[in-house]
């Protein structure tokens, strides 16, 4: 379904802040997949998020989605195969707009727009249903601005939105990390359901490994810019969240002897 | 009387100027400076049409694509080239300058003779009225027909075209304009190409504005090149003063009250000028007022803020 082929991305090569965010990463997704990138921070996990999204151009590599090489299309383009939900709720949705409108423009996700109206009776009934279906209280407030929402609704509502032409892809990235725990239970109760009943093939990304033991069939965890672990099958199936933990503790523990190493060699050689 | 419905035509035929700056500075944040110069493209364009026989409709939708194609450069050099907004108006502004001239031949041309938009409501109006007469009484005032016939049809020319844009916003391609200037990192996500989006809004919104400079130079009956100095601010004062009128952010609300603050602004401006105020000084007055209409909501707000300091 998603195939990444040695993905190479360095932000502001050849400066005093040049980062090699992506070395090499490959990887391929089968359709129906629900994929877990943990890692650490700066490990290129929400870069390669990105890289498949289309927000930059990738140095080198191919990434292919639902059979088409869409390596070098614009985020625009890719659109009609991905859906997305961000970190930031604010991101997924336009303020000031109602939710209804804020719906339509995910309905037609990655389709011509014409001079159609963008709401009609039976699109508005289809939203108020899907709304009635996120339990929120939402149903009535369908012309209310989504600014004037919770971050937690926003982003249910953002994951709806997503979702509501099946994409090929779900990507989500971080999409609980900046909601209170509750709106994060219910955000990812409404994830699960999601994906379950589309058999979405997903990338979400997530700093929680109580997520990462619960959701998905796969989990790999970045490291460098490069994929360090990849758990699947009986592994996957075996692991818990200290097994995670512990795995973060070895990379830490390697980090701190590289810097070792180096004070050492600094100390005899120069 | 006359002084009055004057003010209000002006202001209507400035309500597309303002219809225009809310469409790029509001709706997409943009600070659109080719306003300047696309207002008076705009009346060059429709102008020169005008002198050469050609029929006042075709000149004015003339007029109108003159200000399509300077709003899509502008949008080009924006997005295209990653130009600054606020530089890439003021180059095709710039440029308009020396286009303007070549358009006209001269720097100011006079429409008395020609056969204008405004010339046929003067004639349709004499002709339902039985013709002969050049004034009628409005609840005891004497009102000329020219002046009333003028402003009924700029009227209906507003209404047009401001129900065409409030209809337009509800489109599918209206809708995801709104949005791109609400959220652009959505709107990209959901498949619409946000160059395309903005290039195509400044080109509405600069065929507006063009369009009231074809309605301007056949109102006031000559074009001039000097015409569009300092305008955009004067639609930017219309539509900040349209939004404290209705207080809403209801787009159907906001593009009435665009309309209602460029008629309002024209009628304060005429009342000023009639007081005694020096006409050198307007354009000064209008500069402070925006920078007052900008700062004074964020002063407020901070003000209410320092007077309640024990509440959290």
């Amino acid at each position: 379904m998603l195939d990444l082929q040695d993905i190479l991305k360095t932000f502001n090569p050849g400066t005093a802040n040049e980062v090699r965010a992506l070395r090499g990463v490959t990887l391929t997704l089968e359709r129906g997949s629900f994929l877990i990138i943990i890692g650490t921070n700066g490990s290129g996990k929400s870069t390669l998020l990105n890289a498949v999204a289309g927000t930059f151009r990738v140095d080198s590599g191919s990434i292919t989605l639902a059979g088409q090489d869409i390596t070098g299309q614009p985020e625009h383009r890719r659109a009609r195969l991905i859906g997305r939900v961000f970190q930031n709720p604010f991101s997924g949705t336009a303020p000031n707009m109602s939710i209804a409108e804020n719906l339509a423009l995910a309905a037609r996700r990655g389709q011509p727009r014409g001079l159609g109206w963008a709401l009609d009776h039976k699109l508005r009934a289809q939203i108020r249903d899907r709304i009635r279906s996120l339990n929120m209280g939402l149903e009535d407030r369908i012309d209310n601005a989504i600014g004037t929402l919770s971050g937690g609704q926003r982003q249910a509502l953002t994951l709806l939105m997503a979702s509501w032409l099946k994409p090929d892809l779900l990507l989500l990235d971080e999409h609980t990390a900046a909601l209170d725990p509750k709106s994060a239970d219910q955000v990812i109760r409404l994830t699960h359901e999601i994906i379950q009943r589309d058999q979405l093939t997903t990338l979400m990304v997530t700093h929680s490994m109580q997520q990462a033991v619960h959701l998905g069939d796969r989990i790999i965890m970045m490291h460098r810019g490069q994929v360090l672990h990849d758990l699947r099958g009986a592994e996957r199936a075996r692991v818990r969240q200290e097994d995670l933990l512990n795995r973060f503790d070895a990379v830490r523990r390697r980090e701190q002897l590289d810097s070792g190493v180096a004070d050492l060699l600094q100390s005899h050689y120069v | 009387m006359t002084l009055l419905i004057g003010a209000a035509t002006i202001g209507l035929v400035l309500a597309l100027l303002a219809l225009g700056v809310y469409l790029s500075f509001r709706i997409f944040n943009f600070p659109d400076i080719t306003a300047d110069g696309s207002i008076t493209l705009g009346a060059a364009v429709a102008s020169i049409l005008l002198v050469h026989h050609w029929s006042p409709v075709v000149a004015t939708l003339a007029g109108f694509m003159s200000g399509v194609v300077a709003g899509t450069l502008t949008g080009v050099l924006h997005t295209k080239f990653k130009i600054n907004g606020l530089l890439s108006g003021i180059l095709v502004m710039t440029a308009l300058y020396s286009v303007n001239l070549h358009v006209m031949g001269k720097s100011n041309i006079p429409l008395l003779n020609e056969s204008t938009l405004a010339n046929q409501a003067e004639s349709l109006a004499t002709r339902l009225l039985g013709g002969g007469k050049s004034e009628f009484l409005l609840a005891g005032w004497t009102v000329g027909v020219r002046d009333a016939a003028l402003l009924i049809g700029v009227l209906l020319v507003v209404i047009a075209v401001g129900l065409t844009l409030y209809l337009f916003f509800r489109t599918n391609l209206g809708t995801a304009m709104r949005a791109a200037g609400d959220n652009p990192q959505m709107v990209c996500a959901l498949g619409v190409s946000v160059d395309f989006i903005i290039i195509l809004g400044l080109a509405l919104s600069n065929g507006l504005i063009a369009l009231s400079g074809a309605l301007l130079a056949q109102y006031q009956g000559f074009a001039d090149v000097q015409m569009g100095i300092g305008i955009v601010v004067w639609g930017l004062a219309s539509v900040i003063i349209g939004e404290a009128l209705v207080g809403t952010k209801k787009i159907g609300v906001l593009i009435t009250g665009a309309v209602m603050g460029s008629v309002l602004f024209r009628l304060l401006v005429a009342i000023a000028l009639r007081w005694g105020l020096n006409p050198n000084d307007l354009k000064l007055i209008t500069a402070a007022f925006v920078f007052a209409a900008l700062v004074t909501p964020a002063a407020l707000r901070k003000l209410r803020l320092a007077s309640k300091p024990a509440a959290t």
